[in-house]
């Protein structure tokens, strides 16, 4: 069985996968880290983004022994139990979650743009969490909270 | 979804690849980004006894693309999701196959090659001889594709790449339509057309550039570059579009971008 040895939101951890496992399966099945979720499995929905050495990843799409030596940020490496993250606390007060399953890969890819692009368009909200599926459809609020997370993030810089 | 057990291998160089991949058989599959390949083996479409990672060979990228070929860096932009652009190569969109590709049109528009290197050693292929039909390149066994050579966009070319989804955005293209265009005043000089998303490839659409260059880009001629179009493609059909669908929205798109172009609407 490999042996991936990876860093895990700042944890260094090593995780017995099987040579046939995605990074979702390295993350929830190895280390129990349930806050990724596997939404279509087949890299369409982004329920399941990651960030991985800082880039994007479908995390149902990645072969877990690819990861070895990489550094990925889970939700669970997204603000902490006692203090949200800007970007948790903006889908909170914009209500821009109902059954949840999608958040955590919208915090995630919201995360992302936000490093790249701290005052982004509505136009460019919508192009980069194209591929964010929300079954809900509660995408506005989304947008509201998006929009939001950028003017807090920015203001607390 | 899960994946069944296969064996994997991390090369380090193309000639590593190459040589697992000879030892694989003919089942052996090469990875890069995986987004395209994983789905396939998560539905079984394909069950391979053995990847062969060319994921850290080292490559040269090119950071060139954006100001020498904008037309290929914005046909790449639109390609489904950016996380999916973010764990995707482009070799391997080319080496998948597939007609709705983003990148294949405008690539056959400009006329570029692909380099394979394989148990023969290297080869150039130019990408209109590149892609065989559906799903099928003339990527031979135990072949990797090493790079993709792009010829710098003329001076004053006018591009577009139009990607026509009829549901959304994240959606494949239904009509992929690349465009270059060198003119003299109205006259068109040089005629670029390839097309994804139509037939079993993407193709070049010559009668179309035929239809044009040389010609006085008014109405009538444009008109009948359109028919040219969507007279010598084959269309496809499934849930998407109809193959007569296919063929009128090509038709419309051909007119359309034509149109723009020639009266300096560009992108």
């Amino acid at each position: 069985m490999p042996v991936v040895a990876l860093t895990v939101n700042e944890r260094a951890v090593r995780v017995d996968v099987a040579g046939h496992w995605t990074l979702i399966q390295l993350l929830r099945d190895g280390l129990g880290l349930l806050g990724t979720k596997e939404g279509c499995g087949e890299g369409s929905c982004g329920a399941c983004t990651v960030l991985v050495d800082g880039r994007l990843t479908r995390a149902c799409l990645a072969l877990a022994v690819r990861a070895d030596g990489a550094r990925v940020t889970t939700i669970e490496g997204v603000g902490a139990d006692a203090a949200l993250h800007p970007i948790q606390d903006a889908f909170v007060r914009h209500g821009a979650i109902q059954c949840g399953f999608c958040t955590p890969g919208l915090v995630i890819t919201t995360k992302a743009l936000l490093d790249e692009h701290p005052r982004p368009t509505d136009h460019e909200i919508r192009e980069f969490l194209s591929g964010n599926f929300c079954r809900c459809g509660g995408y506005n609020l989304i947008l509201a909270a998006v929009r939001a997370a950028a003017g807090l993030l920015t203001e607390t810089r | 979804m899960i994946l069944r057990p296969f064996e994997y291998v991390e090369s380090k160089t193309v000639d590593d690849a190459v040589a697992a991949l000879q030892g694989g058989g003919e089942d052996a599959r090469v990875i890069a980004g995986g987004t395209a390949l994983v789905p396939l083996m998560k539905h079984s479409v394909l069950r391979p006894s053995l990847l062969v990672s060319i994921a850290r060979v080292p490559g040269s990228h090119a950071a060139l693309v954006q100001e020498r070929s904008p037309l290929l860096a914005y046909a790449c932009s639109r390609v489904a999701s950016p996380t999916v652009r973010s764990m995707g190569t482009l070799g391997g969109n080319l080496c998948y196959g597939e007609s709705a590709s983003d990148p294949s049109p405008a690539l056959l528009a400009l006329r570029a090659s692909v380099r394979l290197h394989g148990p023969g050693g290297a080869r150039i292929v130019p990408i209109t001889e590149f892609f065989t039909g559906f799903y099928e390149t003339a990527l031979g066994e135990a072949e990797v594709l090493t790079g993709i050579d792009v010829p710098a966009m003329p001076a004053g070319a006018r591009w577009r790449y139009l990607k026509w989804t009829p549901r959304a955005q994240e959606d494949k293209a239904l009509v992929g339509l690349a465009a270059m265009l060198v003119l003299d005043g109205r006259r068109c000089r040089v005629a670029r057309l390839a097309v994804g998303g139509v037939g079993a490839s993407p193709a070049v659409l010559a009668r179309a550039e035929q239809a044009l260059e040389g010609q006085e880009l008014d109405e009538a001629t444009i008109a009948r570059a359109a028919d040219a179009a969507a007279g010598e493609v084959e269309p496809m059909a499934d849930l998407q579009g109809s193959a007569e669908y296919r063929r009128d929205m090509l038709r419309v798109w051909v007119r359309r971008v034509v149109g723009d172009l020639a009266e300096g609407r560009v992108s």
